[in-house]
């Protein structure tokens, strides 16, 4: 056992911080609060922000230098990740386009494809969105049923996309298409397509934090040239799959450092309240206590990344963790806040240290998308368990 | 970096579990627990003497093996894991904390309890039950006079490492503890009539790393044991048939053992993270040997609870092994620092 980042990757973090320090400007926290913030400015300070970081050479460090990589392993990704949450950074714009189609096109592109879509990506020029969820597939999205006919050259799209994060900013999606019918998981292909093309709408969709980050995407005969397909046809399940285990990287320490901040805000407050009876210690500790498990997993899934290991079904232990974790403490928060914690960020008399109200009901998602927590626990019966396949 | 143990570190696990498997095996455990007073058999105490597990922390001076935190907690989640019953964790702690102490006094009684011709114990707590009025014990002119509850095995001590408010104290045996006897019968404890000459071993300082030093070793116990009761729940609801299927086939079973595996592997991340911290000398440790204990309780009533529902009727009979491991993991999450005093320490460790 050695828990010590090697030197290497202690340089790679103090570089970092060195330059967290010198260019960014204010917490995301305080960006948030700006009464002049609005849902698009924020959007344009996040593209900014991306930019400085892809100029910087912190975006796409895993990949072949080529596309902008610096032979970056997955311990200097997750070194990352924590570094950010810990300075509080702003969220880059193009997640989904950096975190998902990335590796599909280097790993699975043309190298035109990866010409032609990798730099913009980085740059935040042009943003991606998924398009993978649909109204009647979610958990079971294999069920999927928006269709890609092929006719002269090209892939005809009919059907809808929902929960389509970015949806509403973003210049193109990449869509799992059914491109024959009968085959459940052979029958999914990988496509490329421009938002503005003649029969695809966007329309936001309002979550319940009131914002539309999220929205649902419609293709009526919409025509996508058939260089836009990823893979092979019918290889679409399958990218997706390997796709989304790059989505699910080491996140614990991450995570650790997000809440942990927030923790400290909240321990502050409960002092200020003169709120340090023996019921609200307790339920500090409980909260504190699982954020130092979550950051024990973390370096645990650190350290094996940098042992050589690949990270598998356990990151499904980490995500649900900290998901549902997530929702624990936002009650928390509010139980021990009192009623002040209800107050939306705009109100007279709201906190401006954490937006509680917010984290409150931004918490009920993270057990929802990238596989809700029962998928997490499906993987983890099958999987690692392996229990027998499920009697309903 | 590195999480999995090192090639010595997991050849002792090996060599652990092999050697309990012969020495330990659970029907001897289980005569042990269910017959035998002592709550220890000396003749498999000596062996483990023989083998070098008394000394495993301690300075090769008084013939220990002087390995680490991480290699202890090894064992100690290896005997856990076979439900090992008797004093190894309280004498490993009590031991570790003479040592600590320092001074070539204790040299001999080192010495002793390695060979294992000594039980040595700590007598903590001043009360039985919590928010009772403690009478905590005071040292007058080389006497210890007062009372000790649930003192770890006090019935076999030699001595007893005893806190005061003035600081620790050596108080050689025999005792004549009244027996507290708990629901957990791999565990022996007795309260403690002091009216005993004490000689000083040292500050109460010395109970910040025992106390982590027990955390750490409580929760590597209590990983050991939820690991088994999974392992056993596991391997019942494969070949136990309802409804003419596995019941491990049925959703609503597998996503609460989903949950139990959470809960074991994250005490796994916890209590390592914590062990290696010690050894390291990171400015972590206190906070991570807290976090390790409380979670591990919680983690291991909860998994161990979960055992004995998918077992049915059968989980709930003395027959089955399970009850030991329930009932040891709810007796280590009262001790070595209970929940409610980790939460506190954690708190206090993060600066909160």
């Amino acid at each position: 056992m050695d828990l010590r980042l090697s030197d290497e990757h202690l340089r790679f973090r103090d570089e970092l911080r060195g330059w967290l320090a010198a260019n960014m400007r204010r917490p995301w926290r305080e960006e948030l609060r700006d009464p002049a913030a609005t849902e698009d400015s924020l959007i344009e300070l996040r593209r900014g922000w991306q930019r400085r970081l892809y100029a910087a050479g912190y975006l796409g460090m895993g990949w072949p230098a080529e596309w902008g990589g610096r032979g970056a392993t997955e311990v200097e990704k997750a070194i990352f990740e924590a570094e950010m949450a810990r300075a509080d950074a702003p969220p880059i714009l193009n997640i989904l386009g950096i975190g998902l189609l990335g590796p599909a096109l280097i790993h699975h592109g043309t190298e035109a494809q990866r010409r032609r879509f990798i730099k913009p990506m980085l740059s935040g020029d042009e943003i991606w969105c998924q398009g993978f969820s649909e109204p009647g597939s979610g958990s079971d999205l294999a069920s999927l049923r928006t269709s890609a006919r092929i006719e002269d050259g090209h892939f005809v799209l009919n059907g809808q996309k929902i929960w389509t994060t970015f949806g509403p900013w973003a210049d193109w999606i990449f869509v799992l298409a059914r491109t024959d019918s009968k085959d459940r998981y052979g029958g999914i292909s990988f496509i490329l397509t421009k938002l503005d093309t003649p029969g695809v709408t966007v329309r936001p969709l309002r979550q319940i934090t009131g914002e539309s980050e999220f929205g649902e995407v419609f293709f009526e005969e919409a025509r996508v040239p058939q260089e836009n397909l990823v893979g092979k046809i019918g290889e679409g399940w399958r990218i997706a799959m390997t796709v989304l285990a790059f989505e699910r990287g080491a996140v614990g320490l991450a995570y650790s450092e997000r809440f942990g901040r927030d923790l400290r805000q909240l321990a502050a407050t409960c002092r200020e309240l003169g709120r340090t009876d023996a019921a609200t210690r307790e339920k500090l500790g409980r909260l504190l206590v699982d954020i130092e498990v979550m950051r024990a997993n973390g370096i645990r899934m650190l350290a094996n990344l940098a042992d050589g290991k690949v990270p598998g079904p356990e990151s499904s232990i980490e995500k649900l963790f900290w998901s549902e974790y997530d929702k624990r403490f936002r009650e928390t928060a509010l139980d021990l806040l009192g009623p002040g914690g209800q107050l939306v960020r705009t109100s007279a008399g709201a906190r401006t240290d954490v937006d509680w109200a917010r984290e409150f009901l931004w918490s009920r998602a993270g057990t929802i998308y990238s596989g809700s927590s029962e998928v997490q626990k499906n993987i983890i019966s099958k999987r690692v368990l392996n229990l027998p396949q499920d009697a309903r | 970096m590195k999480f999995d143990l090192s090639e010595d570190q997991d050849l002792l696990r090996r060599s652990t579990r092999d050697f309990l498997a012969n020495e330990y095996p659970i029907e001897q455990n289980r005569k042990i627990m269910e017959q035998d007073p002592r709550g220890y058999e000396p003749a498999a105490w000596q062996r483990l003497a023989e083998m070098g597990y008394l000394g495993l922390t301690l300075p090769a001076t008084v013939g220990g093996q002087a390995l680490g935190t991480v290699e202890l907690a090894v064992v100690l989640e290896e005997m856990g894991r076979a439900c090992v019953p008797g004093p190894y964790l309280d004498v490993a702690l009590a031991a570790a904390l003479i040592a600590a102490a320092g001074g070539d006094q204790h040299a001999a009684l080192l010495a002793d309890v390695v060979a294992g011709r000594a039980i040595v114990t700590v007598a903590r707590l001043d009360a039985p039950y919590s928010g009772a009025a403690p009478t905590p014990l005071r040292a007058d002119v080389g006497r210890l006079r007062g009372r000790k509850y649930f003192v770890p095995f006090a019935a076999s001590a030699q001595a007893l490492v005893v806190t005061t408010v003035d600081g620790l104290h050596l108080v050689d045996g025999p005792f004549r503890p009244t027996p507290l006897t708990t629901f957990d019968p791999a565990q022996r404890f007795g309260e403690v009539a002091l009216d005993h000459p004490a000689r000083p071993l040292g500050p109460a300082t010395l109970l910040a790393r025992h106390d982590a030093l027990a955390a750490v070793g409580a929760g590597a116990m209590l990983l050991g044991i939820m690991t088994r009761a999974l392992e056993m729940t596991l391997s019942y609801v494969q070949t136990r048939e309802a409804f003419r299927r596995p019941i491990g086939a049925f959703q609503a079973l597998q996503h609460r053992l989903a949950d139990a595996l959470l809960r074991v592997e994250s005490t796994r991340s916890a209590v390592y993270r914590a062990a290696w911290c010690l050894d390291a000398g990171d400015p972590d440790a206190p906070l991570a040997a807290a976090t390790a204990k409380a979670y591990a309780g919680d983690a291991a009533r909860l998994v161990c609870g979960e055992a004995i529902q998918m077992h049915g009727g059968i989980g709930f009979t003395w027959e089955l092994d399970l009850h030991f491991y329930f009932k040891r993991a709810k007796t280590l999450e009262l001790h070595y620092g209970a929940t409610g005093d980790q939460l506190e320490r954690a708190l206090v460790a993060a600066g909160l």
